[in-house]
């Protein structure tokens, strides 16, 4: 009939575990035999003194802090908890591409090692075998080797329907493998929700508010993704970001002003009825030796999440590149932040190299992210060795995660607004994939008096730390507003073209104590406004005409031939009181091909970045005509930066044919 | 949506309620220390927010106790063993610094017990934890751990036995001496 039962299917039962056929064949051995029912009391009363003894380990809560972080979590609203699975799913494959890629630009830092994209069941480490306690008693074998007869037997009795290592064949397959699709989304990457900016009706808001913007590190993610064989989340995708990842030749200023304004007209690419208004800003040059002395605190996340090859060996290489470019006056310290935080380096010359790449030699791993504390250690740390006049600066490099202390973004950037104030200006360096916490990075260094960028390769760190080191520290105005006011007589309406979160409200603009973005030296600054001419239909959905306006014609200034005026608000780097410059422009009538290769390039930049987006403002605009106007407005490309961007729009066609 | 936001933060705050001890003594025997089990339990939850209520809804503990795993044993990995599962057998949650041979000699039936099985092998350790200490089935204990089914079975019952063998006839109240002869 049946197999006498094993011992072991004796004690399954003795705790509830089996049925059907294989609980009858118990029953029917127990039924005969003494020595089977002693056996399943003998099972039954250890476990009632494990039960016992196992009660008294006391539990513990999670600290109230950490709850409320899991309920902030909680109370997000569902639809971007969803997104962030898209985002999940759509990197599964791309992170192994794109780990392949990168492995040719930094050879060192290739592990076989993968990021945590789905949830395996991870083997137990055993630890080495225990001695036994008082000798004479026969260890049983280790479980991991089951003889064959044994599983053979629970099979017989329909305990057991596959090997013990397999656990896909398992009976619970339905329901584990949707516990393992759903692990699959733990990828933690998150981005905020970006609604493309619409077109405002001149007659209802002739004006438009927004806060220059530097970070470049939209870019670099968009890059890594379509590297890494996928198209990039739209949210992920911010078109200013990508429009400013590039140097244009524009001219430096010459006078006091610290910046130069440089704009340009010329029909719209993607809407050739439209006309296209660039406003170009570049920063003023600050050669090497006129670099004022710099006093930089670097802040590390040493945390367990930092381990992977893209994380902090490219943080290291990194910053070796920047203490490379250092000069003898300016001085660096290194404080650290995981489970603790504390300085791996105290404020250090930079004569004295050898400490300091000694110091970033040694950093490594563990623990997990505490950012709060580390951030105010670092300022902490800048303010000790404060230099007047000099560089003062926090270099944040992180994958974002923080997920101990002070984790609600408005927290964090509070705090770092509060330390904002204190002169020291901040870098938020991005790194690795995975749980990149982007838009907490970015706005941290929007209100930290920073800049952002994402570094994914050494090429892209050289970028930051070699070619832009001035741009990257040296602050040469802050709080740089714009405000746009147009002449309804040129302009029915107008839509800011990226810029999403970086709009103001107008009466922001003269207000001092409103923070907004910086520029660096050498930095320039791009902002593209799409303009529809009177007598272009266009269709502004849900809003209706203003009944009491004056009519267009007895407009003040509106018969000057001006399209717009440009006004501009900075603060110098040391100044609380912000200076003001007017910059009115004409059109001049130009056509998208008689425009400057900067304009057309910059163009294609924001085409490309409205086509990823899928923005329903696209127009015309597709791939192919995007690659061509690239082309067609490569120029000298210095750094092959543009090439590679005619590449990116190139690739982007190959993984969607329909587009 | 405020309603299915509010309805989620109170399905949230009843697992937490319900889990995190569990979960932080759990995650504790493996990382070495309360502090990073706790950081371990909250990443958790952190994920569990992440997921799709209906999809875990009938497998949570199971769910929780394998994301709670898997994170500790990163943690572990990361860091270094502070302390490896059966070295001490003491974990900072019990009573630390007694040796485990030398509390075997204690008259404290609950000590005896714990002692002994903190002389086992990490793997049955683990599961005779998460069977007697977390309730969890053996179905459950699999889909946490990776072992089959019945791998499962056969680990809680070598555990079992061993602990048996350890402990002699133990603490005569769970183990009259008359059984045998009633059988």
């Amino acid at each position: 009939m049946h197999d006498e039962p094993r011992d072991e299917d004796l004690t399954a039962y003795a705790l509830g575990e089996l049925d059907g056929e294989a609980r009858a064949a118990v029953e029917a051995v127990l039924a005969e035999s003494a020595d089977a029912r002693h056996e399943v009391d003998e099972v039954r009363a250890a476990a009632s003194r494990l039960r016992e003894a196992f009660a008294t380990v006391p539990h513990q809560a999670l600290s109230p802090a950490q709850r409320a972080a899991v309920e902030a979590e909680a109370a997000r609203e569902p639809r971007s908890r969803r997104r962030s699975w898209s985002v999940a799913a759509t990197l599964v494959a791309g992170v192994a591409a794109s780990l392949v890629a990168m492995a040719t630009l930094y050879r060192p830092f290739r592990r076989d090692a993968l990021p945590p994209v789905y949830e395996p069941v991870q083997p137990l480490i055993e630890a080495p075998a225990t001695p036994l306690p008082p000798a004479g008693h026969a260890l049983i074998p280790p479980a991991t080797r089951v003889p064959s007869e044994v599983t053979a037997r629970l099979k017989a009795l329909g305990y057991v329907d596959r090997t013990p290592d397999g656990f896909e064949q398992d009976a619970l397959t339905p329901r584990f493998n949707s516990l393992r699709e759903s692990s699959a989304r733990f990828n933690t990457e998150a981005y905020d929700h970006i609604r493309d900016n619409a077109f405002v009706l001149v007659a209802q808001d002739p004006r438009s508010t927004f806060s220059v913007d530097v970070d470049t590190a939209s870019y670099s993610i968009v890059r890594r993704f379509l590297q890494g064989g996928q198209l990039p989340p739209k949210d992920a995708v911010r078109i200013e970001e990508l429009v400013n990842y590039f140097p244009y030749a524009y001219e430096p200023p010459t006078g006091a002003v610290p910046f130069a304004v440089h704009m340009e007209t010329a029909s719209c690419p993607w809407r050739p009825a439209h006309r296209l208004v660039r406003i170009g800003i570049k920063g003023r040059e600050v050669p090497r030796e006129e670099r004022p002395p710099s006093n930089l605190v670097f802040l590390i996340d040493v945390s367990g999440s930092m381990n992977e090859p893209n994380k902090l060996p490219l943080v290291k290489a990194a910053l070796r590149l920047l203490v490379e470019q250092l000069r003898p006056e300016d001085r660096v310290a290194i404080a650290v932040y995981a489970g603790s935080e504390g300085l791996a380096l105290p404020s250090t010359p930079a004569t004295e190299k050898g400490t300091i790449l000694s110091a970033i030699e040694s950093l490594s791993p563990g623990g997990s992210t505490h950012g709060s504390a580390g951030i105010r250690l670092a300022y902490e740390t800048a303010a000790a060795s404060f230099i007047e006049g000099g560089v003062n600066r926090v270099i944040l490099a992180t994958d974002g995660d923080f997920n101990v202390g002070v984790t609600s973004p408005g927290d964090l950037v509070r705090l770092i607004e509060t330390k904002a104030k204190s002169g020291v200006f901040l870098t938020a360096l991005g790194f690795g994939m995975g749980n990149l916490k982007d838009a907490t990075l970015e706005k941290l260094a929007d209100h930290g008096n920073g800049n952002y960028a994402y570094i994914d390769t050494l090429s892209e760190a050289r970028k930051v730390f070699v070619e832009q080191v001035g741009g990257t520290l040296v602050t040469i105005a802050k709080d740089v507003k714009l405000q746009v006011e147009f002449n309804p007589a040129k302009v029915k309406a107008f839509r800011l073209v990226g810029y999403e979160n970086r709009v103001l409200a107008h009466q922001d603009f003269n207000d001092d104590t409103r923070d907004a973005g910086d520029i660096g030296a050498g930095h320039t600054v791009t902002a593209l406004y799409e303009i529809v001419p009177p007598g272009v239909a266009i269709d502004v959905p849900g809003v209706d005409p203003l009944k009491y306006q004056p009519t267009t014609d007895r407009v003040r200034g509106s018969g000057s031939g001006e399209l717009l005026t440009l006004k501009l608000r900075y603060k110098q780097p040391d100044a609380s009181q912000s200076a003001r410059l007017d910059v009115p422009v004409e059109d001049s009538g130009r056509s998208f091909q008689d425009a400057s290769t900067d304009f057309r390039f910059a163009a294609a930049v924001a085409a490309f970045g409205m086509a990823l987006r899928d923005s329903p403002y696209k127009g015309d605009a597709n791939l192919r005509t995007i690659q061509d106007w690239a082309q067609s407005g490569l120029g000298e490309d210095e750094g092959g930066h543009r090439a590679e961007l005619v590449a990116l729009v190139e690739q982007a066609r190959r993984l969607s044919p329909n587009r | 949506m405020a309603s299915s936001t509010s309805t989620r933060l109170e399905w949230i705050g009843a697992a937490i309620d319900q889990y995190q001890g569990r979960l932080i003594r759990f995650a504790a025997r493996i990382t070495g220390d309360a502090e990073s089990a706790r950081d371990v339990v909250q990443d958790t939850f952190l994920r569990l927010c992440r997921e799709d209520r209906d999809r875990v809804r009938d497998h949570l503990p199971a769910w929780l106790f394998r994301v709670c795993r898997n994170r500790a044993l990163d943690v572990r990995k990361k860091e270094g063993p502070l302390r490896s599962l059966d070295d001490s057998g003491t974990s900072p949650l019990e009573e630390p610094g007694t040796d485990p041979h030398a509390r075997l000699e204690s008259g404290d039936d609950t000590r005896r017990v714990l002692a002994a099985i903190a002389t086992l092998p990490a793997a049955q350790q683990e599961v005779l934890r998460l069977r007697f200490q977390e309730e969890l089935s053996y179905k459950e204990i699999g889909a946490v751990t990776g072992h089959s089914v019945g791998s499962v079975g056969f680990l809680i019952h070598a555990g079992i036995k061993q602990l048996r063998e350890r402990l002699g006839a133990g603490d005569p109240a769970s183990r009259p001496e008359g059984e045998r002869a009633d059988a």
